[in-house]
C-alpha cells in the first residue's frame, strides 16, 4: 500500500511539472489563431429588416464563430444593435426591428429568419441555429425580417456577393441616405439601383432576379416599400470610412493592446494564415493510422493468448 | 485498472468529444477508443458493446445527416450536419468502449454508502444495453444448438420473448441476492476491494490533462475545434490537441496484469 502512493506521488510531482508547459502552449496556439495577424478572417453579415438593408464586413476573432457570435462582433465593431433571446441562442431583435422581450417569436408570424450565402449573391434558408452553425473566413449570414417558414416564403437577403460587402479595391460608396434611421425613402423606388456604387451589384431588378425561387416575395418586398435603393447600401452609413481601415489594419476595435503585441509575437511562429501547421493534418492522419494498426495489434496478441 | 479511473477515463474522453466537430479530432478519437478496446476489453459477451454502439453511432450518423434533406440541401449544411452526427457517433463509441473494458457493478462500489441505491439505479441503468447485447448472443447461441437457425426479421420475434424473460429473472436475482447480502442495512464488507495503483492513477490523471487542454482550446477559440462549414472548408488540427488525445490512450499502453496479479 505504501509503495503505489509513493510512486503516485512522484507522478503527481511529474505531472504539475510538466502542466504548466502545456498551459502556454495552448494559449500560444490560441494568439496563433486568432493573430494570423495580417490576413485576420473576415465574414460578411447582412442585415435586412425590410425597410433597410445594413451589410457589416466583421472582423473574427477566431477561424470560425458561431452566426450568434458573428452578431455580437458585429455590434462590437460596428454598433450593431441586438437583442437575443432563449438563452442567447435566438434573434429577437436587430437595428431595433423585432421582439423586445426574450421571447424571440413574440410577434409570429414576423419573425428573423436566417440564411447563408454562397459568396457570390446566392442565399439559402439555414438548416440549423445560428449558435451552432460555424462561419469561417469568406462565409455570409444574412438575418431578414418577415414572414415565411422557409427560403421559398421568406423575405430572401438581397444579392450581395461577398466582396461587396468585404472589398478593399473597389472604390467607398457612396454614403447612403438618412443614415441608419431613414431607410432611402429619398430614393425613388428602383432609382437607387443606378446610382449606387458598382460595388453594390446592379439594380434592384437584377437583385430579385438573381434570388431565383424567391423572385417574387423578393419583388413584392421591395416595390411595396421605397427601399429599391438596397444597393445604395446604408453599410457606408456606418462602416464606410471604417470599414475599408478594418480591413487593412490589424489594430482595429475590439482586441486589447496587449493580445496585439502577443499578435506580432505569434505571427513570427505561425505565418500559415489558416491556423495549425500544414504538417499537422499529416500528424492527425498518422496518428489515427497508428492507433488503429495498434488496435489491431493488441487484438491479435489477446486472441493469441486466449487461443494458446 | 480501478473502475473510478474507467469513469474518470470516459468522462474525459466525453468532455473532448463534445468540444469538437473537427472531423480529424472525431477520427482520432475513435482511434484511440478502438485501440484501448482492443488492448483492455474484459473477455466475454460484454466486449461486443463495442461493436454495438459503433454500429449505433453510424446510424446515428445516418439519420443526422438524411434529416438535412427535408430542409435546405447545400454542401455545408450537409456537413455540417455529418459532423454533428460524427460528434455523436464518437459519444456513443467512447460509451461502448467504457462498457467493454469495465464492469459497471465495480463502479457502484466506489459510490460513498450514502448513494449506494442512485448509484446502483445508475449503474443498473448503464448495464442495460451491453446486458442485453450479451443475452441475445446467449439466447441465439441457445436456440441454434437446438436446431433452430433462423435469420433476418423473422428471428426476432423468436428472440424477443426469451431476451425479456431473461431480462425480468436477472433484474429478481439480483434484487434477492442483494437482499440477502444485507444491501440497505447498513454494514456491508468489501470483498477484494480494488486497488487504486499506479496505472489507474495514469490512467485518469493523463485523462483529465486531454480534457483540461480541449476545454482551455474551447475558452479560447483556438484549435479549429469547429471547422466552418460556411464556406465549407479543409478542417485544420492543431498537433497539441492531437497529442493530447493521444494521452487519452494511455490505458491501452499499460501492460496487461499477469492472471492472479492485483489490477
Amino acid at each position: 500500500m505504501l509503495m503505489p502512493t509513493r510512486r503516485l506521488r512522484t507522478l503527481a510531482f511529474g505531472l504539475i511539472l510538466v502542466a504548466p508547459t502545456l498551459g502556454p502552449a495552448t494559449s500560444g496556439l490560441t494568439r496563433a489563431c486568432a493573430a494570423s495577424a495580417s490576413g485576420a478572417p473576415h465574414a460578411a453579415l447582412v442585415v435586412d429588416t425590410g425597410s433597410q438593408t445594413l451589410s457589416y464586413c466583421v472582423e473574427l476573432d477566431g477561424e470560425s464563430v458561431s452566426g450568434i457570435h458573428l452578431i455580437q462582433l458585429a455590434g462590437a465593431q460596428f454598433g450593431l444593435q441586438y437583442r437575443l433571446g432563449f438563452g442567447g441562442a435566438a434573434v429577437c431583435q436587430l437595428e431595433d426591428v423585432g421582439v423586445d422581450g426574450s421571447d424571440c417569436f413574440g410577434a409570429y408570424p414576423d419573425f428573423w429568419g436566417y440564411w447563408h450565402g454562397n459568396g457570390s449573391g446566392g442565399w439559402s434558408w439555414a438548416g440549423s441555429g445560428a449558435a451552432s452553425a460555424s462561419i469561417g473566413d469568406g462565409g455570409m449570414d444574412a438575418w431578414t425580417w418577415g414572414q415565411g417558414d422557409s427560403g421559398a416564403t421568406h423575405p430572401a437577403p438581397p444579392a450581395l456577393a461577398f466582396d461587396d460587402v468585404c472589398d478593399i479595391s473597389s472604390p467607398p460608396p457612396t454614403p447612403g441616405p438618412g443614415g441608419g434611421s431613414g431607410s432611402g425613402g429619398s430614393n425613388p423606388p428602383g432609382g437607387g439601383g443606378n446610382t449606387g456604387p458598382g460595388g453594390g451589384g446592379g439594380a434592384p431588378g437584377a437583385i430579385n432576379a438573381s434570388t431565383g425561387t424567391t423572385g417574387s416575395t423578393g419583388n413584392a418586398a421591395a416595390e411595396g416599400t421605397p427601399q429599391g435603393s438596397q444597393t445604395g447600401s446604408p453599410r457606408s452609413d456606418r462602416s464606410g470610412g471604417p470599414d475599408r481601415d478594418r480591413d487593412v489594419d490589424p489594430l482595429s476595435p475590439s482586441p486589447t493592446a496587449s493580445d496585439d503585441s502577443v499578435a506580432a509575437l505569434a505571427a513570427g511562429v505561425a505565418d500559415d494564415p489558416d491556423g495549425g501547421p500544414p504538417w499537422a493534418v499529416m500528424f492527425a492522419l498518422i496518428a489515427i493510422a497508428a492507433f488503429g494498426a495498434g488496435g489491431w495489434f493488441m487484438r491479435r496478441r489477446s486472441d493469441g493468448i486466449k487461443g494458446g | 485498472v480501478h473502475p473510478a479511473a474507467w469513469l474518470v477515463w470516459a468522462t474525459c474522453a466525453g468532455l473532448v468529444t463534445f468540444t469538437t466537430t473537427n472531423p480529424l479530432y472525431l477520427a482520432t478519437i475513435v482511434a484511440v477508443a478502438w485501440f484501448v478496446y482492443a488492448s483492455k476489453r474484459i473477455p466475454g459477451e460484454t466486449a461486443r458493446s463495442f461493436r454495438v454502439f459503433a454500429i449505433a453511432g453510424l446510424l446515428t450518423m445516418a439519420v443526422r445527416t438524411a434529416l438535412v434533406f427535408f430542409g435546405t440541401v447545400d454542401a455545408g449544411s450537409v456537413a455540417f450536419a455529418a459532423l454533428e452526427g460524427a460528434r455523436l457517433a464518437t459519444l456513443l463509441i467512447v460509451f461502448g468502449t467504457f462498457n467493454a473494458v469495465t464492469d459497471p457493478f465495480g463502479v457502484v462500489r466506489l459510490a460513498p454508502r450514502r448513494f449506494h441505491e442512485p448509484a446502483l439505479a445508475a449503474a443498473l441503468a448503464l448495464s442495460i444495453a451491453p446486458r442485453t447485447v450479451a443475452m441475445v448472443g446467449q439466447v441465439r447461441e441457445a436456440q441454434r444448438v437446438r436446431g433452430l437457425n433462423r435469420s433476418g426479421w423473422r428471428s426476432l420475434a423468436s428472440l424477443a420473448m426469451p431476451v425479456l424473460e431473461n431480462g425480468m429473472e436477472h433484474a429478481l436475482t439480483l434484487a434477492e441476492s442483494m437482499d440477502a447480502r444485507g444491501h440497505g442495512r447498513g454494514a456491508r464488507t468489501r470483498y477484494r476491494p480494488a486497488r487504486w495503483t499506479v496505472g489507474a492513477a495514469t490512467t485518469a490523471i493523463s485523462a483529465t490533462i486531454a480534457a483540461g487542454v480541449f476545454l482551455i482550446a474551447a475558452w479560447t477559440g483556438s484549435g479549429d475545434l469547429h471547422p466552418s462549414t460556411f464556406p465549407l472548408e479543409v478542417p485544420q488540427v492543431s498537433p497539441l490537441l492531437i497529442g493530447a488525445i493521444g494521452l487519452l490512450a494511455v490505458p491501452g499502453s499499460i501492460s496487461r496484469p499477469r492472471a492472479g496479479a492485483a489490477t
